[in-house]
């Protein structure tokens, strides 16, 4: 019987196999089957545990189902040997690679202007689609004027900074970087210096979720201007009220860039639902409604944990010299400025 | 940077603050049902890790992309009073032959010694990309095996993701918003979270208290809130043991730029302005990545994995009289508690407590490989 059995694959999608032996003696051990997936290291596949999955037998069949679905481009090995003196019976099968073109671009980074403070906080890179989680850091890269690479600019942590759909990375300069009186800033200097000149780039060798590179590299340069130490003041920002009867947008100018996550989801008008977008490199808010503006008073609300681009809240400076200055106040969670449609 | 500001949020009900805090630190609580208001059924993640143990095998799983936290009771309750791991070579490239995929589609997401079995857990993400399953591998006799989800004992309690509220909500945007939990720990009846927002840079700190949930007039209510036992510091804590000073409990945290900042636990109070006391400048371009506390010759010491040099051992003898440093630290220099770096454990991604003689870590070695080792610990 058992010189007659043989292994065959049915497949019930593209990646979701059934591996069938068939010609198997009735009281076959479903353990005789093991399917493995190769590694391509012939030293780690000969202690490799089998793949997991569900066995079940019927007459002289006996049958394998996966429990995850295959991964392309790896070698897969069903070993059947129903006792251990017989010689085995391998079948291998895989899926082949997908020969794509990249696709996948950096769409967006975040601040857009390209003067940028000394104190910048942190970068948005936006991607056009999922993007893969995993040693990251290898594909960013802060270059000097002179195409230098600059050393550890970033807060590298292993969690990742993603949004869930892993389109958007949060990147942040090290603080210890930024802020004074830490050590590696009297070290090794702050990562970004007034006046320069600086490259961020991205990398094409980093994998999108399918597993492609990205269709190229992407750079964004950019100049160093001085230090932002003003904290944002909603008071002090110019509101353009819409005309009454309209559904115009409200339009908010800041006298410097916000931070562009934090400016879509912390400024708004209670009560009215809409929708904002920023421009002018991240300086003007604009609010559409989803209905017409009536005439009166509104007003806009403010939450203080909003930050200009080197990490400054509302009342509330990032680099607070904590040595000089323990007896810093906690300010309000929100501000309110009152404008009038008309 | 070495003073940290902790800024307590608005507390809804003084009640559940001292419930979720415990304004004076419990004694351990010998006889808790730890499994109470568990319910059984499949554990559904959508990530897993960091992980850390509780009690009675309990395994806890921050679920980052939901914004939770899981408590699994894994059953693994049998005693060992030391574990046999010597080396598992390639232990990625095993998980992945568990797995069905490649080695290079696995991350492994951080290792967790059962303290009871001396079990080693490891949470593992299946697929690097936004469709990634999550998975809890125990190691056993040298082999990977998937700790089965399907039929769990488990209770699960929500992080608060966003702030409780904002003011662009009205924008009908979807939330962008994520926050990341950086390291968990269990502390007698609490677990403690460290995060950090992908938006406002504000690393918070949480105690929730375990059992997640209790029940009354047959409800499920869940103690934890939104604001309870948040606080906000503005560096973000990388990695933090739990440890007593004196007869007192403690943080200790890693900040990322390598201060080590204690914390007394009972001070930690809504509102509360507290100014943490810097025991120990640990140098610069050094991340620390994980923390454990372990007992030699009677002496506690701290060990502290980092990204650029040895290990770190750091003696705690002087813990209790150490002054705080309170002005910078200049000329590269380190300050506060003594410390040795252990030259030969380099390469160190993940580190946990073995038993009482020995350290598991996970090790990066040749070509991609990870290996799974035993190191006696210094």
């Amino acid at each position: 019987m058992v010189a007659r059995a043989e292994i065959t694959v049915r497949w019930l999608e593209t990646n979701k196999p059934i591996v069938l032996v068939s010609g198997v003696d009735r009281d076959v051990n479903a353990r005789a089957l093991a399917v493995y997936a190769d590694q391509g290291d012939l030293k780690a596949d000969m202690s490799l545990p089998p793949m997991l999955g569900r066995y079940w037998t019927e007459p002289g069949r006996l049958y394998f189902e996966p429990q995850f679905p295959l991964q392309r481009g790896v070698n897969y090995r069903a070993v059947f040997r129903p006792d251990a003196k017989a010689a085995p019976i391998v079948s291998t099968f895989k899926l082949p690679l997908q020969v794509a073109e990249p696709t996948t671009v950096v769409a967006q980074i975040y601040p857009s202007a390209d003067v940028l403070p000394e104190n910048l906080l942190k970068f948005y890179v936006h991607f056009s689609a999922s993007m893969s989680r995993g040693r990251i850091y290898d594909h960013i890269h802060l270059l000097d004027e002179r195409g230098h690479v600059v050393e550890l600019p970033f807060l590298e942590i292993d969690e990742e900074l993603w949004t869930p759909d892993l389109k958007r990375l949060t990147l942040f300069i090290d603080p210890g970087r930024i802020k004074r009186g830490v050590k590696p800033l009297e070290e090794i200097g702050p990562a970004l210096q007034e006046g320069k000149r600086f490259t961020l780039v991205i990398d094409k060798a980093w994998h999108d979720s399918g597993g492609q590179p990205l269709k190229g590299d992407f750079r964004k340069a950019f100049r160093v201007g001085p230090p932002d130490r003003e904290p944002p003041d909603p008071t002090r920002w110019k509101i353009e009220p819409p005309r009454a009867g309209t559904r115009d947008a409200l339009r908010v100018n800041f006298p410097d860039s916000m931070d562009q996550a934090l400016a879509l989801r912390m400024i708004g008008v209670p009560k009215i639902t809409g929708t904002a977008t920023l421009e002018d490199h991240e300086r003007l808010w604009k609010f559409t409604p989803s209905t017409e503006w009536r005439a009166g008073t509104y007003k806009l609300r403010v939450d203080s944990i909003i930050e200009d681009l080197a990490g400054n809240n509302v009342g509330k400076l990032f680099e607070v010299d904590v040595f000089e200055n323990v007896q810093r106040s906690i300010t309000k969670d929100v501000v309110e400025v009152p404008f009038v449609v008309q | 940077m070495a003073i940290v500001w902790l800024k307590g949020t608005i507390m809804k009900s003084i009640a559940l603050i001292s419930l979720a805090l415990g304004l004076a630190f419990p004694a351990a609580n010998h006889a808790a049902n730890w499994t109470a208001g568990m319910k059984e059924g499949k554990l559904e993640l959508k990530s897993a890790g960091p992980i850390a143990f509780g009690p009675e095998g309990i395994l806890l799983i921050a679920d980052t992309k939901a914004a939770a936290l899981a408590a699994l009771a894994t059953g693994d309750t049998k005693a060992a009073a030391s574990a046999k791991l010597t080396k598992i070579e390639g232990i990625n490239q095993k998980v992945a032959g568990l797995l069905g995929t490649a080695a290079d589609q696995i991350l492994i997401e951080d290792l967790a010694v059962n303290p009871i079995s001396r079990n080693i857990y490891l949470a593992v993400s299946r697929g690097r990309g936004a469709d990634a399953t999550p998975v809890i591998i125990r190691v056993k006799d040298g082999q990977p095996e998937l700790v089965s989800l399907d039929k769990a004992k488990f209770s699960r309690a929500e992080l608060p993701d966003a702030p409780t509220e904002s003011a662009g909500q009205g924008n009908r945007q979807s939330n962008p918003r994520r926050e990341s939990i950086t390291d968990i720990a269990f502390l007698e009846d609490r677990v403690l979270i460290a995060g950090l927002s992908n938006e406002e840079f504000a690393s918070t700190l949480r105690a929730v208290p375990f059992p997640f949930k209790t029940v009354a007039n047959g409800t499920s209510v869940e103690i934890y809130h939104g604001a309870h036992g948040r606080f906000e510091t503005r560096a973000p804590v990388r990695t933090f043991v739990p440890f007593k000073v004196g007869n007192e409990a403690h943080l200790l945290a890693a900040y990322t730029c390598t201060p080590l900042v204690q914390f007394p636990l009972s001070q930690i109070q809504p509102g509360a302005k507290l100014k943490g006391k810097t025991i120990a400048e640990l140098g610069n371009r050094n991340r620390p990545l994980d923390m454990i506390v372990y007992q030699k010759d009677g002496k506690d010491f701290l060990l502290l994995a980092n990204s650029s040099r040895g290990i770190m051992k750091i003696s705690t003898d002087q813990i209790e009289k150490m002054e705080s440093i309170e002005a910078p630290v200049k000329d590269g220099g380190k300050k506060g508690l003594p410390y040795e770096t252990i030259e030969s454990w380099t390469g160190i991604d993940q580190l946990d407590r073995l038993d009482n003689q020995h350290a598991v870590v996970l090790r990066r070695g040749e070509g991609g490989a990870l290996n799974l080792e035993s190191l006696t610990l210094p």
